[in-house]
This record gives C-alpha cells, structure tokens and sequence, in this order.
C-alpha cells in the first residue's frame, strides 16, 4: 500500500481524435482522392508495362552472339544474319568523346559562372545561352553542326568530300553531343557550389590562397559528387539522342569505317552507327527491316540508361553527405594541425 | 604549366599523326538512288578488294539528292535510277550508264495476284479504283492503299513513264515512301498495300505480271518485260582521278564486275 | 617530431602554388584563371550566336520569297517539297514557294494537347506522391519516374510504331472510317493519338519531378494550419499547396513544353508521316489522321540539304523551332523570377 501511494500515477493517455477517414469527405473531393490514386497508379503501371514489354522482348530476340558480331555489310536488309557490336562500339565512342569534351568546358564554366561572374551582363549572357541551348532542339544543333564541319579547313575532323569536309564522323557527332550534355553538367556542378558554405571559401583565402586555387584544390574536389551525378546525366543525354548521330556520324551500312589507317584517331575521324541509330534504322521507320535486332539492340540500350540511372542515385545520395562531410573532414585535418603545430 | 605542356604536347602528337593519313588517298563518296544502293555497295566492296584502293563511301537519299550532291560537290559520283532530263539536272554533269534494272508492282503475300493489265495498273495508282473488290483475281478484300515513292525518286520517275500514260499521276492520297527498302517493307506488312520496287528489293513480296510477262529477271534480260530502266552513276564535269579510275572499272565489263551486276540487275558492257 | 611537423607544414606550403603565395603574383595568376575561364563562357556564347546567326541566314532566303505565307495554308507540303527536289516549280510559283501551315498546326496541336493532358494527370500524380501515396510506393516510385525520364525517344519511337500502332490500327479504326476519307489520305495506326499520347509520356516525369518536389517544399506549418481548422487534406491541397506551386508547376510545363517541341525522332516513327492537317471538323476521324510536325519534318527531310531551295526550306523551319525555343526561355525565365520574388525554390 505505500507501494502504491509512492509509486506515481500511470500518465493520462493523451486522447487524440480520430484520423479523419477519406470516406467523411464530400463526394466531389473523394472523386479528386480517386484521381490521384489513378494517375499515380497510371504513372506506375506506364512505367512497368515500358520495361516488361523491353525486357520480354528483348530477352527472347537477343543472342550473345548479337553482342559480338558486326551488322551483315553489302545488303540493306539485316534480317538474316549479323549483330550489333558495331553500333555498340559506336555508342561508347560518341559517348567517351562528347563527355570528354563537355565535362571540363561544363565545369569551368560552372566555376566562372559562379566564383567570378565579372563583368555581370556577360555572365548573364552565358547563363541564358546555356539556358537556351538546354532548350533548342537536337536536329537543330545536328544541323549547325553539319555546316560547321563541312568546311574545307576541318577536314582532318572526318574526311574529304568533292569538295569542303564530309562533316560527318565520331569527332563531329561527339563535340555536337557535348553541346547538349554540357547544360546538365553546368547546372550540377553550379548547384554543388552554391551549396558550399562561404566559410570554406572564406578560409581559404585566410590562409592567402588565390580564387584560382581555392577553386581547383578546394571547391571542386569537394564537390565531386554533384559533377559526377551532372557528367552521368548529360551521358544519359548523350547515349540517348538518335538526331545528332543521323545527321553528323553518316554511316548508311550501320558499320564502323575508319579513315585511313592511324590507330585512333582514324577511327574518330570515320563513320559509324550507335545503338539508337540502329534501332531507328531496324524500326519499321528504317530499312533495315529487322524488327527482332531493333528489339534485341533496344533492350541492350536500355540497360545502359539503367545502369547510368543507377549510378545517378548512388551518387547523389553520398552526394548529400559528400559537401558536408569533406569539409567536416578539411576542418579536422586544419585543426589538427594547427593544434600539433602549438602544442 | 604543365597542363599547357600537356596541351601541346597532345596538339603536337594529333598533328603528327594526321598529316601522314592525309597523305594516303581518300575514300570516294558516293550517294543518290536507293535502287542502285545495294549494286554500288557491292561493287565498292570488290573494287576495294580487286585494286586495293580504299572503299568508296555508299549512301542513298534517292535520285534528286545523288545529282543535286554531285553538283554541289557533296558527292563524288551521283547515283540515279533515272535518265537524266535537259533542263532540271544542274548543268556540267557527265553521266555514265552502268546497269539496267527493272520495276515489278508488288502487291502483299497474302495477295497474290498473277497478273494485271496496263489499264488496270493505271486505274490503280491513279486512285480511279479505290477498293480490291474491283480487282479480278485479288485475294484480300478493302480498300486498295496505295503506297507511292518520294519525288526525288528515280524509281518514281520510271514507274510514271513506263507503266503510267504521259500525263497521268499517281494519286494524291498514296502514302509516299523514301526508299525502296521503305516501300517493301510498308507492302511487305499491310495486306491490303501495293507499290512498286526495284527487283532487288522484291524479296518476300509478290511481284505481279504486267500485261501477261512475270516480272523476273530472265525476262527482263530477253526484253519481254517491259518495266526496266537505266543505272547511272553521274559526275561533275569530266570524271577524273580516282573517279575515273573507279568508274572505268566499273564500266570495264570485266567478268568479276559482271558477275556481280548479273545477279540481281542487267549488265550493259 | 615538431620541428619534422614544422618543416613539413613549411614545406607543404611552398608546394601548393609557392609562386602564388605573394599577392602580387597570386593576383596576376588569378587574373590569368578568371579570363582563361571566362573566355571559355564566351566561346559558347560565340557558338550558340553563331548558331543563330547561320540558321538565319540560311533561312532568309526562304522567308523573303514567302513573305508571311510561308506560315499559311497553300499547296500540300509534299508537293510542294517535290518541287524543290525535281528543280520543278508549281505552276504559278518559285521553287522556293512553300506553305508550313500543316507542319505548323500538327506541331501547335501535338505540343498543346500533350502538355495540357500531362499537366493534367502529373499534377494529380505528383499530389498522390506527396500526399496520398504510402512511403514504401513513394520510395519505389522516385526512380522508376526517373527511370521514365531517361528513356531514349527511339525506344519511345519503336514501342509505338511495333505495339500501339498496330493495336490503334486494329483496334480503333475501322474499315469505313479508313474508306470515308480514302480520297483524301490513308489512315492508320500511326497517327496524332498515337503520337500524343506517347509524347504525353515522354513529358510526364519531367512534370511530375517538379510539382512533388515543389509540393514538398511547401511548409508544413501552412498545410499543418489549414487542417488544423479543419479542412479536409483535399481541399488543403487545392486552395493552399496547389497555390503556393504554381508558379514551379508553371516552370516545368515551360520544360515539358521545350522537350515537346523539339521531340523529332519519336514523332517521325510514329505520328504518321504525312505532312498532312488534320482537320477537326472531321469529327472523331480528326484524332485518328496523321501529322508530321516541325522537327519531325527536318528530321525526316535532313538528307535533302544539298539541293538549294530544300536546304533554305529546312533552315526556315529550324528558324521557327529556334525562335520558339528562344521565347520558351524567356518564359521560363519570367517565372523562375516570380518563383525567387515568392521565396520558393523550383
């Protein structure tokens, strides 16, 4: 019984309404309720039929041997036999030489967009063409391209016409497709810098170090994530476009043909096929009337973007620790220094 | 400092590396008629084989393209599956007769009709009769569709002057296609679909007789079909250099060049 | 061990751009990096003028014979673009003579009904992402719209010519709708339905991806208040959420609508190609006719560009897609400053 006048009383259970049910609600808003409920389910099962459908289809037409044996030269029609490496081959190429090109220029722009930026009506310049260019369709900048690269002086970027540059091949196609994954990267690596507090910067000039130098040793290693994430989408970008490669990789046969014999700068110079062009040049649209290869080439395209997809989301997420935490990490190693140094 | 020796050093090396490939010689480049695409391919195939020299570059774009490309300097050679008309070509270009090939009206698998007159072809594609019911000896029944090619086409251009009166058309309504292998393949799936093909491109159609001939290659090489036309490969000015060279192989009559043509088109040399 | 320390801390400093340690020389370098970095922002921006400049120029041509019918109805596009190959005028007219306005109204009516249906349907989507939607369906649901999003158009394109338009032709067009306008073109699967829908797809996620994370953006404390005085979850959303986002819902669709424009290789493949428009006093027939829009039509005709008049034909419709582009960017930006003027992040 002193037990019981010592030990305290049991807490009031706090008494909470009851959650409201959809079903009180008045007819016209449960039907807007139904309605979303439809189109998120709409949105999903869209999104499950696309890749069942790829992936039924493209399981039961593609064959290793597909992977690895180039497009049948000599005949238009591809039903019979031949694979697809050529194009796969050339799907890597435009990708490696637009992502070479775009990545640097994208994020030393992003660097001077966001650290200098003087004088301010010709970064606002720069901010809307690169706006602009994120809005302008591809077969418009296949087109600029063409012309570009059929002068007689860039000749020795693909390979001699009648007269001028052919203007079609790997380096062409590529630089064309850096133009439209450089917006991506631009915005991405902008992103991870403006999330950078100011008092890494305003440590690193402490220390007497130059806006040059606090950019490259700094900022940007500690940003990596956010380009990483902005080079993998423009690649996305990249993989993905079949305009720029029909107008500016030539390539009727759907074959990689290097010009002249250099290792490696032949083949950049020569025509070829990528896997979006393949699958457009086997699609009913195209002539190659070969409607299983397009399935089979089509499934393989999208396991890439998969893959990239994939990659996308493991960087992002350690990208929103990544800034925080690498700077966490600069303070400790400056701490500790300067604690070693006094101690 | 040393990014910008990595820069040279690499602009230095491109360099060294271009000049010599420039100094071998260049692939021609050659485009135009979707017909004689696959027969141009061959021969660059062997050619390259036979003389070592480096593949000529095929592409198609029909007819128009080949002889507008060529004159513009796009092109080396221009390919057409039309005689060249006074007048419309640009001026300066030498054309150089390579081959004779034939059309066949194609009609569907599932519908395959032996034969037709000059009139009923006519009524056909000019859209006087609209429905198959109308055809004698059709297998399918609904409307007839008509499947046209580009006007840039060559194939087009000898369909009208062969199988159509002087000023007759083809129906407006006729879905135009830009290639023969567009054209088979369009006839190949619709059922109800007809058109007009190179022979090479009548793999798994049905060609129908025209006026009681079959349309095949024997009897387009003993002139009893009437449906054939000429290849030719078109130049700006005189041929030259490699162009000359690669044209008079193949206008050499040389029995590997011959064989070659034999097997899907006439070989006039 | 300290002096060890010392000297390696000494040492360390000299390594990372000793030359730079005095201002006076760090500046200079700086001065060096700032243009360096700069003059790459103005090669792109020389390109994209360039870019402009050179499609005007080309285009010019084309315009100046036209005058402003070139955005009027004439002869049919077809015909018209056979004239340019054969070198052979219409009667009555140059070889430049052309009249876009089928191309243009398939492009007006493709973009507005795909983009009004996705508003539509993202709007309600992103709702049930935020909202209504149980945390493990909202978890799988971000990558798959994001997996969505990174579809490339061709396999959009091959989807739809090898599976719906088929089930379309079969499906839902029957034989007398094919016969009534038999004179004047051939129906099939492929057509505006098909190509709207699926180009509705296509625009979807991008849609969806900026309402939900605007929606989520949108304070707690507002929403928590207005249940708190009792209004339903529903109505919360319409009068308060769906208020607060516009203007970031307003962004995306100026996205989608960009993407819409310029989506040439899906509708090539499958919203027929006829350049044919599509006349809406046909009655349901209208929805099942095939279009051809703008970059569908460059994209189809880009092999021609060697012949003179076709080649300022092509560049004049590249011209109306840049300067459509150009003022979409210029919407866009309007309202991202009313977005910073409202304190949201897009």
């Amino acid at each position: 019984m002193a037990a019981a006048a010592v030990s305290p009383a049991p807490p009031k259970a706090v008494v909470r309404p009851p959650r409201e049910r959809v079903s009180s609600w008045p007819l016209v808003d449960r039907l807007f309720y139904a309605l979303c409920w439809i189109s998120g389910l709409a949105l999903c099962a869209i999104a499950l039929w696309i890749v069942l459908y790829m992936l039924v289809k493209g399981v039961s037409y593609l064959k290793p041997s597909l992977l690895t044996s180039s497009p049948v030269s000599g005949s238009i029609q591809q039903t019979s036999n031949g694979g697809f490496l050529d194009p796969i081959e050339g799907t890597l190429l435009v990708t490696a030489v637009g992502t070479l090109i775009a990545a640097p220029l994208g994020v030393a722009i992003a660097v001077w967009l966001t650290e200098y930026a003087r004088p301010s009506w010709l970064a606002r310049a720069v901010d809307s063409a690169i706006e602009m260019l994120a809005g302008v369709p591809s077969i418009v900048l296949a087109l600029f391209g063409l012309i570009f690269f059929s002068q007689g002086f860039l000749t020795f970027v693909s390979q001699g016409a009648a007269s001028g540059a052919l203007g079609q091949s790997f380096i062409a196609a590529g630089a064309v497709m850096a133009l439209i994954a450089l917006p991506l990267i631009v915005a991405a690596t902008r992103e991870g810098l403006e999330a950078l507090p100011p008092r890494i910067r305003e440590a690193s000039f402490a220390l007497g170090k130059t806006k040059a130098t606090t950019s490259r040793y700094v900022l940007l290693p500690a940003i990596k994530p956010s380009i990483a994430a902005g080079v993998v989408l423009g690649m996305g970008r990249i993989i993905g476009d079949t305009a720029i490669i029909t107008v500016l990789l030539g390539g009727s046969a759907q074959l990689t043909e290097p010009v002249g014999h250099t290792p490696v700068w032949g083949l950049l110079r020569g025509t070829g096929s990528t896997l979006t062009s393949y699958v457009y040049y086997n699609s009913p649209a195209g002539e190659g009337n070969a409607h299983e290869k397009a399935y089979a080439a089509a499934f393989v395209l999208l396991l890439m973007v998969l893959a990239l997809n994939f990659l996308v989301t493991r960087l992002t997420v350690t990208g929103e620790r990544g800034p925080a935490a690498a700077s966490r990490l600069r303070m400790k190693l400056a701490e500790s220094f300067a604690g070693r140094r006094w101690s | 400092m040393r990014p910008l020796r990595t820069l040279a050093v690499s602009v230095v090396a491109i360099l060294a590396l271009t000049i010599p490939s420039a100094a071998f010689g260049r692939a021609l480049i050659i485009g135009g008629s979707t017909s004689v695409l696959p027969l141009a391919q061959k021969l660059a195939a062997a050619y390259h084989k036979a003389t070592h020299q480096p593949t000529p570059k095929v592409t198609g774009g029909q007819s128009d393209i080949g002889i507008s490309g060529v004159a513009e300097g796009r092109f080396d050679i221009g390919d057409s599956s039309r005689d060249p008309i006074e007048g419309v070509d640009p001026h300066g270009l030498t054309f150089v007769r390579i081959a004779r090939d034939g059309v066949c009206v194609v009609t569907n698998k599932a519908n395959p009709i032996a034969n037709m007159s000059t009139s009923t072809v006519e009524e056909i594609f000019t859209g006087q009769k609209r429905d198959w019911s109308e055809v004698p000896g059709a297998k399918v029944s609904g409307p007839i569709e008509v499947f046209d090619r580009d006007g840039a086409s060559g194939t087009q251009d000898a369909f009208q002057h062969i199988f159509l009166e002087e000023n007759r058309k083809i129906t407006s309504s006729a879905t135009a296609k830009t290639s023969n292998g567009l054209e088979q393949q369009v006839v190949g799936i619709k059922k109800g679909a007809i058109g007009f093909v190179s022979f090479a491109y009548a793999a798994g159609l049905n060609p129908v007789g025209y006026n009681g001939v079959a349309c095949n290659l024997r009897n387009a090489r003993s002139g009893q079909y009437l449906g054939v036309r000429n290849f030719w490969m078109a130049t700006k000015g005189n041929p030259k250099g490699a162009t000359l060279k690669f044209l008079k192989w193949v206008t050499s009559g040389k029995k590997a060049v011959n064989n070659i043509i034999n097997t899907q088109w006439i070989s006039v040399y | 061990m300290r002096g060890g320390v010392l000297q390696s801390l000494r040492s360390r400093r000299r390594n990372d751009g000793g030359r730079r340690s005095t201002p006076a020389s760090g500046a200079a370098g700086d001065r060096r990096a700032e243009l360096a970095l700069g003059a790459l922002g103005v090669l792109v921006l020389v390109l994209i003028g360039a870019m402009v400049v050179t499609v005007a120029i080309k285009a010019w041509p084309s315009f100046r014979y036209n005058g402003l019918g070139w955005f009027g109805p004439g002869a049919e596009v077809d015909t018209e673009l056979r004239a340019m190959r054969e070198s052979a005028p219409l009667k009555g007219h140059g070889l430049l003579y052309f009249t876009a306005w089928p191309l243009l109204w398939g492009t007006i009516v493709t973009t507005l009904a795909a983009v009004a249906l996705a508003l539509v349907v993202s709007t309600f989507a992103a709702i049930f992402l935020t909202e209504f939607a149980p945390p493990r369906m909202r978890r799988t649901l971000d990558p798959v719209i994001r997996l969505l999003a990174g579809v490339p158009s061709v396999i959009y394109g091959l989807i739809g010519i090898l599976a719906i338009a088929p089930w379309v032709d079969q499906h839902l067009l029957s034989e007398s709708r094919k016969k009534s306008v038999l004179y004047v073109v051939q129906l099939n699967g492929e057509n505006l339905t098909t190509g709207t829908l699926i180009l509705t797809v296509m625009i979807l996620p991008i849609m969806v991806a900026i309402t939900a994370s605007a929606l989520s953006s949108v304070p707690p404390a507002w929403r928590e208040g207005s249940v708190a005085l009792g209004v339903n979850r529903w109505r919360t959303i319409r009068r308060v959420s769906l208020r607060t986002v516009w203007p970031a819902v307003a962004a995306g669709t100026v996205l989608a609508t960009a993407r819409a424009l310029g989506e040439a290789v899906m509708l090539a493949m499958v919203a027929g190609s006829t350049p044919f428009a599509a006349n809406p006093l046909d009655g349901l027939t209208f929805l099942f006719e095939p279009v051809r829009p703008l970059a569908a039509t460059i994209f189809q005709e880009s092999e021609g560009l060697t012949i003179g008049p076709l080649s300022h034909t092509i560049y004049a419709m590249g011209a109306v897609l840049l300067l459509s582009a150009a003022m979409l960017s210029l919407a866009g930006w309007a309202v991202k400053q009313m977005l910073v003027r409202q304190g949201i992040r897009a």
